[in-house]
Formats: structure tokens, sequence, C-alpha cells
């Protein structure tokens, strides 16, 4: 069953901060991410399944999924001094995988593909204690061309009917977001007020909408990751969003949220 | 279309794998720095991509079919590399 679900901002300025970034505002989204914590703590879910967008690491000029599934014994990775590894549920992500084919999905999955800083940055601050094992769960965002968001809500309500349907009780976290243009000449300027009005219809219970966004508006708003909220959208329906805070810094919209069930 | 990520054309696969392993691969990241020149003719660039690496000018590369993430992050790991950033661990 599905028992939880949360959206967190992944930028690296969050655990590693360089001098350009406002430390204050850096805390406070820390704080946003403890509050997660401890409410994952009372929510008592046994699996984490995590929704994050690879960052050209994992998936790139060997191969480049639209939506993919680890499901192996554990999935590690690094970022800079950082080195993580996460056991992953096996028995959720082999359902997850059978059944998501079975229902039209056509997942890759994967036993030992490297584990992106996405997964790791909101499971670095938020994991309960003590941990539980996590299912990373993979959508294209950064390399064209990328899954619909009309793709990526409906994987999101086949994944809430696989969720839902099975014995263990599981959280789903969506990594990413909001505007940013990392990369490109934009990076300065990240579009503010298209968060904010995405916010307010978030809280307002009005997710499903987001699935009638094309790729082209989430790349001209910074937002090709919100994929990743889109297919936790498909998945949690019309709860409304509890916004726990949305801090713009000079080149990203970080936003931690939560959808009560 | 998409004016910020596009489609990684063919023709910049040793530009953009150059990019991919500065970010990702240390040992790559660390000849790389002893050895910039080296480094990018074993990884088959022209002229013009080591040259625009080198400077790290952004506009060229993402001109000539580089991932703009991959530049970003390249450069990031390039200046922690350098021991350039003065950075809080969390």
């Amino acid at each position: 069953m599905l028992v939880a679900a949360f959206a967190l901002a992944h930028t690296p300025q969050l655990i590693a901060r360089p001098a350009t970034e406002d430390r204050d505002l850096v805390l406070r989204v820390h704080a946003a991410f403890a509050r997660v914590k401890r409410r994952l703590a009372e929510l008592t879910p046994d699996v984490l399944a995590v929704v994050a967008g690879d960052h050209v690491e994992a998936f790139f000029l060997s191969g480049v999924p639209a939506l993919a599934v680890y499901a192996g014994r554990e999935a590690a990775g690094t970022f800079g001094r950082y080195r993580y590894r996460y056991p992953i549920h096996e028995p959720l992500a082999r359902a997850v995988v059978e059944q998501g084919i079975e229902r039209g999905f056509d997942l890759l999955y994967t036993q030992d593909a490297p584990l992106d800083y996405a997964f790791f940055v909101p499971l670095h601050f938020a994991m309960p204690e003590p941990a539980v094992p996590i299912v990373p769960l993979h959508v294209n965002v950064y390399l064209p061309p990328q899954p619909t968001p009309r793709r990526c809500y409906d994987w999101g309500r086949a994944l809430g009917d696989i969720l839902a349907a099975r014995p263990e009780r599981v959280a789903l976290v969506a990594s990413g977001g909001m505007s940013h243009y990392p990369g490109t000449e934009r990076y300065a300027s990240p579009d503010f007020e298209w968060d904010r009005h995405t916010l307010d219809r978030l809280r307002e219970g009005r997710g499903r909408e987001l699935a009638s966004l094309t790729g082209e508006e989430l790349d001209k708003a910074g937002n090709v990751e919100l994929r990743t909220w889109i297919t936790l959208l498909g998945a949690v329906g019309d709860a409304r969003a509890d916004v726990y805070c949305y801090e713009p810094s000079w080149h990203h919209g970080n936003a931690v949220v939560e959808w009560r069930l | 279309m998409s004016q910020h990520y596009r489609f990684p054309p063919a023709s910049a696969y040793a530009l953009n794998r150059c990019l991919f392993l500065l970010k990702s691969d240390d040992a790559f990241r660390d000849r790389y720095v002893a050895d910039p020149d080296g480094a990018t003719a074993a990884m088959g660039l022209a002229a013009e991509e080591a040259a625009a690496l080198r400077s790290a000018d952004r506009d060229a590369l993402v001109a000539r079919g580089a991932h703009p993430y991959l530049v970003f992050m390249a450069a990031l790991r390039l200046t922690m590399a350098r021991g350039g950033a003065d950075i809080e661990y969390f």
C-alpha cells in the first residue's frame, strides 16, 4: 500500500555548498528535509520508492531508457567525496517491473547501473532511522526525446495501482525540481513565477492538470525534472499538496512538498 | 523543440564522452588536470573542441553538440578537483 508521498529538491549545492550559495537558505531547506524525515518515521514505511531523473550518469551513450527500475540487490554511486550504497527491496522492484510491463510500460531494468546523486541527496537528508530499503525508479528528464508528461502521469497511475495492491507500506518520493537551467544561458534566471503558480495548483489538488503540459513547456520553464513529480501525481491522484518550503536561490527553485494521502 | 536540452548529435560523441568522463571518472579527470592536451587527444577531440574545453567556452561547446548539463557538471568537478572551490559538506 502507498502510505506517503513527497517531493524533494536535490540540487547538489544543498549537500556541497560553495560560497556562492546562501547558507541560511540551504539550512532552511535542510529543516524541511528534516520534517520529511520525521514524517517518514511516523508513517513507518517498509520501503521508499524514489522517482528521480538520472543526470547523464548511469544512462547516456550506451543506452537512454525513458523509464527504468533498479532491480538488483543494491544500488550504489558516488558524488564528489560521497560514497553511497542502498539495499534494494527486490520483491517490490521485481513486482513493479513485471506488472509495469504487463500493463504496457516497456521498462528497462538494471542490476548494476550506478545510482545518480538525484537519488542520493533526498535519501541523505530524509531516510528514516533505522533505514529501509529502496526501489529507485528512473525517468529520463535530461536527454531528449524525454517521455511526455502524459506518459509520466499514466506510468505513475499504473505504479500507484501496483503499489496499492502490495503488502509493503511504501513511501513514494519524487526527487528534483523546481525551476533551474543547469549549463544554459538562463542559469541565473529561473522561472519562479511558474513554480509558484504550479505549487498553487498542487495545493488545490489539481495535480492531474500537469499531465496536460507539453515537454516544450517544461523545458521553457526550467522544469524538465518535474516529470518525476508528474509521475508521483499519477499515483496520488487529486490529493492536496502541503508545501513545506519553497526557497528560490539565485539559480534554483527549491521545494519540499508532502501530499496527504 | 526544446530550447535548453537537445538530442545529443552523433557528431558530438567524442566530445560528450570526454565531458562525461570529466564529470564522473576520477582517473580521467586527474589525467586531464595534469595534461589537458594529451587527455583530449586520446579522446579524439577536434582541436576546436579541445580549445573550447580548455577555455570553458560553454557556448562553443554547446554549439558543437555538447550536452549543457555535462558542460556544467564537468566544469564544477574540475573546479573541485583543482581545489578552487571552498565547499561546506553536509
